[in-house]
């Protein structure tokens, strides 16, 4: 009996630390009050509305939306044909090139970005932009070769020389009969890359620079000068934007059959 | 050069490690052939290699006297059908029906596919999904679909085994009476000696790459040409004879109870209709099956046994 009690326990704690902040940024943005508290001073939304008037928010997101979309779709690029590979041929060190492809998501993300500051950014002086798309779809690569791979192994091979027997070429038959198959696990792989993508922090910090920084560095620089709720606003808000992309994509794909 | 299908001088390998070793092989217009053996023995990897999923080491590939040697499946009109079936899951009973006609852009493409899957008894099921499908169906979508295509030349690979026994009479019956109706020229790949003397006009029977013995059923199971041949269609015993070759008989064959030789029986076992010996002697394993109404006799008895001469098959050799 005491045992299930302190089950219950453990779990009721477990939840309330994972979704309680969530509930705390919420109440937070509702705040009157002219900083960020905790519970709320009065009830309002002039820090949601103020989110939308601060300049350089409009601009990380555009940002942080940008390297997102097309850091994860190069990273699919990439990752789908080297999944693709990984799962259908017996390549020599494989295995190791599986584990090289993770390495981003082993590393820890300072590490990554200090690197790529130090012996990329400064000694040939690409535009901090281009620095920080590599750097996302490096960072997102292990996600679609991992999240592909496995939609992938769940794949005849013999329908591949079935459609090649039918007419089609080795390139046709990856279009017509592969990719049509594996197309959840692949958007799978997108709306994780996405998440992964617009959540970095740590990368980023190093890689932004003069007039262009993400979304997550934009909050920290403004917190650090103005702390007042729009930054939990903001949080809220983007907490909604994960939160409706992935009820869609359960909803229209069985989005957690693939991750 | 009538041959419809001709494999001259084939040598097939993976790497280094060499399957199908300078095969000769003439396919006649129309004609079953049943291409039999172990597994390993090359029987598989001489079908992809008609298919042209294989590249062969050496030699030459000829359909309806052309070369195909160096030719990618798509430019071969060849039809597969896999021992998995491998239908496209996304696609419907009718789309994977018409995969191949829609590449082709083939104007008369509704009534091909409606013509096939009435062929194979399908008619009612073309807006399922194949997973909806039980695998006697599925293996006919993937019939209809080959056979739409018109092919030169249709290979089977292991039609009946993924089928259990109603089922597997049924496919039997149906492939005979497609190919009876359509005249195409079929080859299927068998490891059960039952299925190729069922169906098949000539049966290859293909060991360690080579061809072991080729020839019609009737041939195949009365005059087997080696031990391992005789083995395969269901001469249990086989001993050597001094000039070299081996004589060879049925479990049916051997007399229990009296004669000249002499051995020891080693295990019993009773089939219902049957019961089943093995007899050690000092020639060699003696199998025998005699019916259930003989008295059983049980393992370690010493018995005298004959095995006629008249009921034996002569091979060239024992191996």
């Amino acid at each position: 009996m005491t045992n299930r009690i302190a089950a219950w326990a453990i779990l009721a704690v477990t939840l309330l630390f994972l979704i309680g902040p969530f509930f705390i940024i919420i109440a937070a943005a509702l705040s009157a009050g002219n900083s960020l508290a905790f519970p709320p001073q009065g009830l309002s939304l002039k820090w949601v509305i103020k989110v939308f008037e601060v300049e350089s928010f409009r601009e990380s997101f555009a940002v942080s939306m940008f390297l997102a979309i097309f850091g994860t779709l190069a990273a699919l690029g990439l990752g789908v044909p080297a999944a693709y590979g990984l799962t259908r041929y017996k390549v020599p060190g494989g295995e190791t090139v599986r584990l090289i492809l993770s390495s981003p998501i082993i590393v820890p993300g300072i590490i990554v970005g200090l690197a790529l500051l130090r012996y990329l950014v400064i000694p040939t002086g690409v535009p901090i932009m281009a620095a920080l798309f590599f750097a996302h779809a490096a960072l997102v690569l292990p996600y679609a070769v991992r999240v592909v791979s496995a939609s992938m192994e769940n794949l005849r091979t013999d329908i591949e020389e079935a459609a090649m027997l039918l007419g089609c070429s080795r390139a046709g038959a990856f279009g017509k009969v592969v990719l049509p198959n594996i197309r959840g696990g692949v958007l799978a792989a997108f709306i994780l890359g996405f998440v992964t993508s617009f959540n970095q922090v740590p990368v980023s910090l190093f890689l932004s620079g003069p007039g262009v920084r993400t979304l997550p560095i934009d909050m920290i620089a403004y917190m650090e000068i103005n702390y007042d709720p729009s930054v939990a606003a903001l949080s809220a808000l983007l907490a909604f934007m994960s939160v409706a992309i992935v009820f869609a994509a359960e909803r229209f794909l069985g989005f957690s059959r693939y991750v | 050069m009538s041959d419809h299908v001709s494999l001259e001088k084939l040598t097939l390998a993976y790497g280094r490690a060499v399957a199908v070793e300078a095969l000769d092989l003439g396919i006649r217009q129309g004609e079953l052939i049943a291409l039999l053996g172990p597994s390993g023995c090359g029987k598989t990897t001489t079908m992809r290699a008609i298919a042209g999923l294989l590249t062969p080491a050496s030699g030459t590939i000829r359909i309806g006297g052309r070369d195909v040697t160096r030719l990618p499946p798509s430019k071969r009109q060849v039809g597969l059908v896999f021992q998995s079936y491998a239908l496209f899951p996304h696609l419907t009973v009718y789309e994977n029906v018409a995969f191949g006609l829609r590449l082709r852009g083939d104007r008369d493409l509704d009534r091909r596919v409606r013509a096939g899957l009435a062929t194979v008894g399908l008619s009612d099921f073309a807006g399922r999904a194949p997973a909806a499908l039980s695998g006697g169906q599925q293996q006919r979508v993937a019939l209809a679909r080959s056979l739409v295509m018109e092919p030169q030349v249709l290979l089977l690979d292991e039609p009946l085994s993924n089928l259990d026994a109603r089922l597997r009479l049924e496919m039997r019956l149906e492939l005979q009476r497609v190919q009876r109706e359509t005249g195409v020229t079929m080859v299927f790949v068998t490891h059960d000696q039952s299925e190729a003397l069922a169906l098949a006009d000539r049966i290859v029977v293909m060991r360690n790459g080579r061809i072991e013995q080729l020839g019609t059923p009737e041939e195949i199971y009365t005059a087997p040409v080696s031990g391992f041949v005789a083995d395969f269609v269901g001469f249990e015993t086989i001993l050597p004879v001094p000039d070299g070759g081996a004589l060879a008989w049925r479990p049916g064959a051997v007399r229990l109870g009296e004669g000249p030789r002499r051995g020891v029986i080693r295990g019993a076992s009773f089939a219902g209709e049957r019961r089943e010996y093995v007899i050690d002697t000092d020639e060699g394993v003696v199998k025998a099956d005699v019916p259930a109404s003989a008295p059983a006799l049980t393992a370690g008895t010493e018995i005298a046994f004959d095995l006629p001469r008249e009921t034996a098959v002569r091979l060239e050799r024992l191996d």
